[in-house]
Order: structure tokens, then sequence, then C-alpha cells
């Protein structure tokens, strides 16, 4: 029977139904999340008080409440996503709410814990009014131009006089009555949905024509055009917003994209040659850029240590992360609010800090898992438009984590994005969410995608 | 609390998030090597296995192959190419195949013409018409001239994508 046995192509794993193993993994995350929040407090506080529930129930209703929208309206939307997002955001707030017993314990009064825990409810009502009202992944569709305006618009906000901000040296913000909001983070999402519909389009020009040289097929000039105009584009946002990872995080996304919808590694060798020299021609004519850059090349150095926006930040960072460990000092027990900003830049810090390395490569690995989780979507999908653009807001978070953490742990130059799902900041979580709800919306619409055929 | 206590809750803790990574993991092997798309003739040739769960209903290839498809035939289901694994119902009396993105069967192919071929149930018979394509259609290894009738679990080739009709 040995032979027999080898040769069963028929054997058919059948998976349970998604939701329920969402449900599963939903009880799982916040049992995580409640874990984190009694370590800080049993070992800030040393006693548990009824505080927890402040910081643990708001998200965790609102994630039920998701499921169950997903059970009666998208049912079958991938099972893992949410799980992930809601462990993430979870550790945040319980890293903020670390941080701020720290702060009052220090006679600091500024806090941040309850905002993040306002915030993560309003981004993921959101959330759960995308999966309701966007009726199917087509209809971003018919909205590829204005979703080009709104990103474009968002995108310049911040430069605009009276409600543009600079703060910490980057114009990233915008500030009305008090509230400041970073548009670019929204901005972010509008423009994959413009890029996907273009390119669903123009795949076919940017992918066939174009003469061949030394076998390889160099595209006309008129289809690097809209390359090139982005990346002006993201040169004058490098120039004018004086931020390297916004500028970034655009244009990777474009030539991403790019490379899904035609599959030529050119695209990518042609547009990072021009972004790497683009930002090196910046960094030696524009003193904010090349301070940044000094400040990652020699961080240790005396006179970066002091100077004002110098390293002074990063070195407390890696100095908390090295304190560390492999284990880590456990939550609650570091000294994170020693790093300027440790509750959203650096809050990668922060949490490398009290888990280590072995923390830190899990929460590396959630990451690495919500993208994978989300490319697979783009990959599943039978539709070039959906396909595109779950790989594009999955990139975004690939990116956008890869710049964040690689800038705190000196990788790439240090730039002024939040961690997604993790860091203090409304706009982030937000337009994370955001991105969370249509991924979870286009997965329900694969149809059979994660389904056997062998009927 | 004590420091051993500490020490135990800090340990835990990562050991617990490590739980969680591993139990996702674990689903996804199970989404990653659940699916499996076996041609049905070939899948009538293998041996067969008395527990097998899904053991054909009809003994022998012979009458596999040889049924019309017609009525019968339910869902498209492409077993190689770009896209396989998916399935599409037949609820219509025609399906449009091609590269142009309004047809039924959309085929992201260099050898896939815009409007390739259709489908059209005649006579509770489904028929495969090549629309004048540049590459061909292929049914059961056969370049389709004149309409041709597709049987069950035949397979028809076009470009690079392979699919069959399925009951």
């Amino acid at each position: 029977m040995t032979n027999v046995a080898a040769n069963l192509p028929k054997i058919v794993r059948v998976i349970p139904r998604n939701r329920n193993i969402e449900a599963l993994l939903l009880l799982f995350a916040i049992g995580i999340n409640a874990f984190e929040l009694s370590q800080v407090q049993l070992s800030i506080l040393e006693v548990l008080n009824p505080e927890i529930f402040l910081y643990l129930l708001p998200p965790a209703f609102l994630a039920v409440i998701l499921h169950g929208i997903m059970r009666l309206r998208a049912s079958e939307a991938d099972p893992m996503i949410l799980p992930i997002a809601l462990v993430l955001n979870g550790l945040g707030i319980a890293e903020i709410y670390r941080l701020d017993l720290g702060t009052l314990a220090n006679g600091g009064t500024e806090v941040f814990g309850v905002k993040q825990v306002i915030w993560t409810v309003i981004a993921m009502a959101v959330a759960a009014a995308v999966i309701i009202y966007v009726p199917s992944h087509l209809f971003l569709r018919r909205y590829v131009y204005v979703s080009m305006f709104i990103g474009v618009g968002l995108l310049l906000a911040p430069m605009l006089p009276f409600i543009g901000l600079n703060i910490n040296g980057a114009q990233l913000w915008i500030g009305v009555a008090g509230f400041t909001f970073q548009p670019g983070e929204l901005a972010k999402i509008a423009l994959t949905v413009f890029f996907a519909g273009y390119l669903v389009t123009r795949r076919e020009s940017l992918a066939i024509v174009g003469r061949k040289i030394f076998g390889l097929r160099i595209p006309r000039a008129r289809e690097l055009g809209p390359i090139v105009t982005i990346w002006a584009a993201s040169l004058v946002v490098l120039v004018l917003e004086r931020d390297l990872g916004t500028s970034l995080l655009y244009f990777g996304l474009f030539i991403v994209l790019v490379y899904t919808a035609t599959g030529r590694a050119i695209y990518v060798v042609v547009g990072l040659t021009m972004f790497i020299t683009g930002a090196l021609v910046a960094s030696r004519f524009m003193g904010y850029v090349g301070g940044r850059f000094d400040s990652w090349l020699n961080p240790f150095t005396q006179a970066n240590y002091d100077a004002n926006g110098g390293s002074y930040q990063l070195v407390q960072g890696i100095f908390g992360m090295a304190h560390g460990g492999l284990m880590g000092t456990g939550l609650g027990g570091g000294i994170p609010h020693l790093v300027p900003l440790a509750e959203s830049d650096f809050i990668i810090a922060s949490l490398g800090e009290e888990l280590g390395l072995v923390g830190m490569f899990a929460i590396l690995v959630l990451y690495l898992l919500l993208v994978s989780r989300g490319i697979r979507i783009g990959f599943n999908h039978p539709d070039d438009f959906s396909k595109l653009l779950a790989t594009g807001l999955s990139f975004v978070i690939a990116l956008q984590t890869f710049i964040v953490i690689g800038g705190v742990t000196r990788v790439v130059p240090l730039t002024g994005l939040t961690t997604p799902l993790l860091a203090a900041g409304g706009s982030s979580l937000l337009a994370n969410w955001i991105i969370i709800g249509v991924l979870l919306r286009i997965s329900d619409s694969i149809g059979g995608g994660n389904r056997t055929v062998n009927l | 609390m004590s420091e051993l206590a500490l020490f135990i809750v800090r340990t835990g803790f990562l050991a617990v998030i490590w739980i969680f990574v591993f139990s996702i993991i674990s689903v996804i092997r199970a989404d990653l090597f659940g699916q499996k798309v076996v041609s049905r003739v070939a899948e009538a040739n293998a041996p067969k296995v008395v527990s097998a769960p899904v053991a054909p209903s009809n003994p022998g290839n012979q009458s596999l192959v040889m049924q019309p498809s017609g009525s019968l035939a339910t869902k498209l289901v492409v077993i190689d190419g770009p896209k396989t694994g998916s399935v599409i119902k037949l609820d219509q009396r025609e399906l449009t195949i091609g590269r142009s993105e309004d047809s039924d069967l959309i085929i992201d192919d260099e050898y896939a013409s815009t409007h390739h071929a259709k489908l059209i149930l005649i006579n509770n018979d489904w028929l495969i018409q090549d629309l004048n394509s540049t590459n061909g259609t292929y049914l059961d290894g056969a370049r389709v001239g004149t309409p041709a009738v597709v049987k069950l679990n035949t397979s028809v080739r076009i470009g690079k994508t392979v699919f069959e009709l399925r009951a």
C-alpha cells in the first residue's frame, strides 16, 4: 500500500471556514494585548488596576464588531489580517501606556495613551465603514483621476501658508485649530488607487513596446515620461517638505507598481538609479538632507551628537536597544523615555529595549506576515486593478516599515515617517486601518481563491 | 513583584507572541498546501484508493472523457497557466475569452489575442469558437477550426492557459 499512499493527488486539505479561524486568532490577539497591559502595570505600578480595561476593551470591542461585519458582508475575506493588525496596534497602545506611566512618574504631564485609544477606535470604525460602504473593490476604479487630485492635494497641503506646519525640520503636518494632522499618510492611499488605475490601462505599452539592445528591451522615451514625472514630483517633495522618507515612499510605490504591472526589471533598475542620484545631489546641496545623511553615517561623533537636530535621538535609541539586549528588559522594565519622541518616531526603539531582539523579530515577522497576506491577495485576485491595488497597499506598509525601522536601526537615514499601526499618531492609524479595510474588502472578492477547486 | 516572577512574565510574553506568530504561519501553511488542482483525466488514470475522499463517480476514464458536456457542465476550471486554480461558473449562454478586460476569462498572455475565443451553449452542448485568433485555440491538442463541441474534462489550451469544463 505504500506506493498507493504516495500517489494521492486527490487528498484535499479542507480549510475550516475563514471567519472561524479569524475568531480564534482574534481571541488570541486580545489575550496578548491583555498580557502586555498587565505586564506593564505589574512592573511599574506593582498592582493590577482596572485602568487596563480602558486601554484593552475599546480596540477589542471594535475588532469584534469588524469581525461581525465581515461575517455578514465579507465572509470570504482573509482571516489573518485583522488579528495581526490588532496585535500590532495593541502592542503600540501598551508601549505608549507604559511610556505615559514613566512620564507621570517623572513628573511629566504629556500623555498619549488615551488619545491613541480614541484614534484607534476612530480608525477601526472607518475601516468598518470601508468594508460596509465600499460595495466592491472595483468601486474605487471609478475614482482613479479624482484620487490623483486628492492625493497630490494632500501631499502638497503641508506646504500651504497658515495651515502648513514645520515640526522638527520636516514640513509634513497641517494644523487646524490646535489639531495636527499628517495628510501624507492619507495621500499614500489615494496615490496607490491612482497608480493602480493608471497602470492597468498603460501596462501593455509599458510592457511590450521598445527596442531591444543587447537582449534588454529598452522602453521608448515616451513610455518613460510618467516615470520621469513621478520622479520629479518626488524630488519636489524632498526639496519642499524636506523629508527623504516620504519622497522615497511614493517613488518606491510607483516603481513597484510599474514592475508588478509589466514584469520588467529594467524599470526598477532605472528608477532606483534615478532616485539615488537625485537623493545624493539633494544631500550635497541641501543642508537639512545633508545633515541627516551625516548623522546617519557618523552618529557617534561629538559634533553630530550635540548638534541641534543631530544624532542625539538616534544614538539614544541605539543605546536603548543595546540595553534591551537579546531578551529585553520586559515591558515596563526599561528606561525608554530617555529617547526623544519615544512614543511616536522611536516606538520601535522603545519596544526593542523592552522586548529585546527576540521581541523585535516577532514584530518584524508580524509585519512580514501582514504584508505577505496583502501580496497574496493581489496574487490571487482575478482582476488586474485589484491585483495592483492590493500589491501597492501592502507594499506601502512594507516600505514604510522598512524606512522607519531602518532609520531607527541605522540601515537608512532617519526620516519623519511613522511605524504603521504601532506609533502614536492619529493620521497614521487612520491611514493604515483604511488600508486594512480595503485589503479585507478586496480579499473577499477573490472568489474561491482560498478554497480548493478539486470538487 | 519578585525578580523571578517578573522574569517568568517577561519570558512568557515573548513565548506567547511567538506562539501567535507560529499559529498564523500554520494557518498560512494550510492555505498554501490546501489548494491543489489536478486534471480530471490524469486523476482518473491515477491508481484508485478506496479511502480517497474524492473518488471519481464514473469507473474507467473512457466514460469520463466521452460524456457530452452540455448542461452538465457547471463550471470552467483553469488547470494550467498564470490563473491556475480559478473557477468560472457557467451560468450564462456565452463566455468570452481573451486579453481584453471585458472578457469573462481574461488571459494575460502574449500568445492570446484581445478577443481570442468564446464558449457558446447550443443544444445543450458547449461549443468553443476561435475568433480568428493569431495563435489559435487547441481542443485536446488539436487546433480548433470550425466551432467544436467541448466535452467534459477535456483540456482546452489558449496560449499558456489550459482549462477544462467540469460538472
